[in-house]
């Protein structure tokens, strides 16, 4: 009798901030390999949402990442929402909005000073150069705090909100705590121009690039929660589309899947895609700084990433204004749904990037399925291809630079892999040099 | 007559994580001072985000809350730290998000002009850290303790009874 064919399938997120290291062969010819390990265990984030109840996804998956926990909660209730058939009035969309401003000016802020800064600016991390340009830094914390009232407002605290949830949230603050904080976005959005403006005089490696950008967009806003999935090679496609034109695979050396767009390959999601590909929808203001500065999309040199974000920190900000002066209280602060048997999906943009779940549940509200696709492991692949095509240009540097080049074009993409600015255990092999 | 001058409130921090064990222990002390201190003190769970810490320690009196491991004192026992003056061991350093840690943090604030006026630490020497939200029983037990020793020094610094 033959036996029945059994398979074990353990799904798996494997998120990826904590340790990563970087491989690379190369000779006098060029570079023959290189590989962005990621050997950060998973964390089985999609195995055990199963058997949870659908309105706890935004809280679990919030778990996901402490830099961009709203991002994991919009993209989850979006999805929940697409399942159960709700649709938020256009109050709660405007709060939702806003949570996530406060998200964007958090995480960027943190990446640029913190993170990315010390890399232009030669030293080799974020204290050393708050003692020679403490004025950088100062203003970035200003702003970031700004950040972190928004969500501390709407979340009810600033890292792992607790106040999301499926059709709305759980408490909607009254329209003078907004008014509030007026004032301190005011000033933030004062900073942030300085901080634009520093960025853009920042020295960049001449790195130019040819990406496939993937992002939203909508023709009514700059992307954050909602918009169609596009890309500047034609992708077209609604978020329901997504897994038709998106596959992960796996990859020997990385406990995290790359994804890959099934017709070309490898793409780019993240700020510079969004910028991209969304650059008429950006506020004028932010526009015309852009232009003044040389810095007028398309950007497709990976190290500027910090001009882009910048200009991003100075939108959610201007964004962040309008949608307070524009304030409307929900009739109520949310929708109710009953659990049914349904699948949804969504899409929306986390500071670094496309950020996709679907779920399915049970009659019971109870979640049977989930698979969640993180912006790193999108941008997996693009780091290395950008490895690979950056280093030939760079190979008369000694090692010791090119290693720090290396680091830096990691940096650029701000990945949750980095615990700290000096994360990477590199292995430059000389082809020629083993040999000899 | 000169009035006299109302005490400085302290703000009370905790580091660590609630859902890893005795790490928790930090926030499980900052409750329990929340429910007796009330509106005498400002109160701040901040998980590890020492960067946002830098924003809001600044000419404050700070009392910072933390899970320490030690090989030389055994789980429980509190340690004290100034944080402005004394050498912090890598011990006490927690790792937080992106790495940053508290000697980090300090080392920022000197730079940035943005240190707490005092700074004080309440250390509780850890046993088990893996996950789950309750702490061991000798920590528990160092907690309470250290609340004991905690509210006599902010007594005895307020001169509120």
């Amino acid at each position: 009798m033959a036996g029945k064919s059994k398979t074990i399938k353990v799904d798996y997120l494997a998120r990826v901030e904590g340790e990563g290291a970087l491989y690379i062969r190369y000779d006098d010819h060029g570079v023959h390999e290189v590989q962005l390990k990621i050997f950060e265990p998973p964390r089985f984030f999609e195995a055990f949402l199963r058997g949870r109840d659908y309105t706890e996804a935004p809280d679990i998956t919030a778990r996901i990442c402490g830099i961009c926990p709203v991002a994991y909660q919009m993209s989850a209730l979006h999805a929940m929402e697409n399942a159960l058939g709700l649709m938020p009035t256009e109050p709660l969309r405007n709060l939702r909005r806003l949570l996530y401003c406060g998200e964007w000016i958090e995480s960027h802020m943190l990446h640029i000073s913190m993170l990315h800064a010390p890399d232009f600016l030669g030293y080799p991390n974020a204290v050393a150069m708050a003692k020679d340009h403490p004025q950088v830094v100062q203003r970035a914390l200003e702003i970031k705090k700004t950040g972190n009232a928004l969500v501390r407002l709407l979340g009810g605290r600033e890292v792992h909100p607790i106040n999301v949830r499926v059709g709305g949230f759980y408490r909607v603050p009254n329209r003078e705590v907004f008014q509030a904080l007026h004032p301190q976005l005011i000033e933030a959005r004062i900073l942030a121009e300085l901080m634009v403006r520093w960025a853009a005089g920042l020295p960049f490696p001449h790195c130019e690039q040819s990406y496939e950008c993937v992002a939203l967009s909508s023709p009514r806003e700059y992307p954050m929660n909602e918009g169609r999935i596009v890309s500047n090679r034609g992708l077209d496609i609604s978020v329901q589309d997504y897994e038709k034109h998106f596959r992960e695979q796996q990859v020997p050396h990385s406990t995290a899947l790359h994804s890959v767009l099934i017709e070309r390959g490898a793409y780019l999601v993240g700020p510079m895609a969004r910028y991209n590909l969304n650059y008429p929808q950006l506020s004028e203001g932010v526009r015309g700084l852009a232009e003044e500065l040389g810095f007028k999309a398309p950007c497709n040199n990976p190290f500027k990433s910090i001009v882009v974000r910048c200009l991003e920190v100075l939108y959610a900000l201007e964004e962040a204004l309008r949608l307070i002066d524009g304030f409307q209280a929900p009739d109520e602060p949310y929708l109710v749904a009953e659990p049914k048997e349904a699948s949804g999906c969504a899409a929306t943009e986390a500071p670094r990037g496309l950020l996709y779940h679907r779920y399915a549940i049970n009659r019971e509200g109870k979640i049977t399925f989930a698979k969640i696709v993180a912006p790193t492991s999108q941008n997996q692949k693009t780091i290395e291809d950008d490895l690979r095509l950056m280093l030939p240009k760079f190979m008369h540097l000694p090692e010791q630079q090119l290693q720090g080049l290396c680091e830096r074009a990691i940096r650029n993409y701000d990945p949750c892999i980095s615990c700290s600015t000096h994360f990477l255990q590199l292995h430059l092999q000389h082809e020629a040099k083993r040999n000899s | 007559m000169k009035q006299k001058e109302t005490p400085e409130r302290w703000l009370l921090v905790s580091l660590g994580n609630r859902f890893r064990g005795d790490d928790g222990v930090g926030p499980y002390l900052l409750d329990r001072l929340r429910s007796q201190l009330k509106e005498n003190a400002d109160f701040l769970e901040s998980g590890n985000d020492m960067v946002t810490l830098v924003g809001r320690w600044k000419d404050r009196q700070v009392c910072l809350l933390d899970a320490v491991f030690s090989d030389e004192q055994p789980s429980g026992d509190l340690i004290r730290v100034n944080g402005l003056a004394d050498v912090i061991a890598p011990s006490v350093c927690t790792t937080s998000s992106h790495g940053f840690n508290l000697r980090e943090a300090i080392d920022l604030g000197k730079a940035l002009d943005s240190l707490p006026r005092r700074l004080e630490i309440f250390a509780i020497c850890a046993q088990n850290i893996t996950c789950g939200d309750h702490l061991t029983a000798e920590v528990k037990s160092g907690a309470e303790r250290a609340e004991q020793e905690l509210l006599a020094f902010l007594q005895a610094d307020t001169g509120e009874s």
